[in-house]
């Protein structure tokens, strides 16, 4: 069930700019806003924002470097993000194996009756 | 991997009579995903999904909305649009279930979409994720209990 899923991780993976930011760490390691934002069409300040909501829910690190701030993704959380899209999925299968047994129990009962 | 939807065909020994109203009753749909609800198997017909956790009766809660209710053959609704919101494109996801006769039984068609509509793009991110070479040592073991599930469920 959905409850499982935790809000602040979905929000956080929902805006597309900040999945774009993520799919750019991924690609190219380690980067800073400054250098997110020279391939993004959105200003530095823009994305510092978003790389903050990201660090907020544990998808990336940062490390001070000299003036700047360097950002990495966080692997174990970045994971578990993809884990719960896969649950959503597997609690699915666990409803259709229920109502296959439901509905074969209830055809099975009536046939017992004719 | 695709992620902006679920898709799942099971063949059930039922008749699709019986499976449509399994898949839309409220009493079976209590049921099946262990939740306390109520809604009338209606287009437009609106219902709450309530789960509760201890203490707390309405821990979890979850709208719903009847799309299309086609006995035998089809049965939809949107849910977990925001409390307030009316469900549609965008803000909910929608779930299908198509019967189509088979033998004496029933395929029953399940399909949930709307994940890649609310931004919930995680396919491109698993993608690049894969690509990029890390993450198999998480994957495999948790890509082969899903496969053995998925096995035992067939």
């Amino acid at each position: 069930m959905t409850a499982a899923i935790d809000d602040d991780l979905w929000s956080a993976i929902g805006d597309p700019t900040r999945r774009r930011v993520l799919d750019l760490l991924l690609a190219g390691g380690p980067g800073t806003a400054t250098a997110l934002s020279d391939e993004l069409p959105v200003t530095r300040q823009a994305v510092a924002k978003h790389l903050g909501v990201l660090d907020r829910v544990g998808l990336v690190h940062a490390t001070p470097a000299g003036r700047e701030t360097h950002y990495r993704i966080d692997e174990a959380q970045f994971a578990r993000a993809v884990a719960q899209l896969n649950a959503v999925g597997s609690t699915w299968d666990a409803r259709l194996r229920r109502i296959k047994q439901i509905a074969e129990a209830i055809k099975n009962a009536s046939e017992e009756k004719n | 991997m695709e992620y902006a939807s679920i898709e799942r065909e099971i063949h059930i020994d039922a008749p699709p009579s019986v499976v449509f109203d399994v898949v839309s009753s409220p009493e079976h749909v209590r049921e099946w995903w262990s939740v306390d609800t109520d809604f009338e198997p209606a287009p437009g017909s609106t219902g709450e999904l309530v789960w509760a956790d201890g203490d707390d009766p309405r821990a979890h809660v979850e709208q719903l909305t009847v799309v299309a209710a086609e006995p035998p053959r089809l049965f939809s609704f949107r849910w977990t649009n925001p409390a307030g919101e009316s469900a549609q494109e965008g803000n909910s996801n929608l779930v299908t279930f198509e019967l189509v006769p088979s033998g004496e039984g029933t395929l029953l068609r399940f399909r949930e979409t709307g994940f890649r509509e609310r931004g919930w793009e995680a396919a491109v991110l698993e993608q690049r994720y894969l690509d990029h070479g890390i993450g198999w040592d998480r994957f495999v073991p948790r890509i082969q209990a899903y496969a053995e599930e998925l096995a035992a469920a067939a």
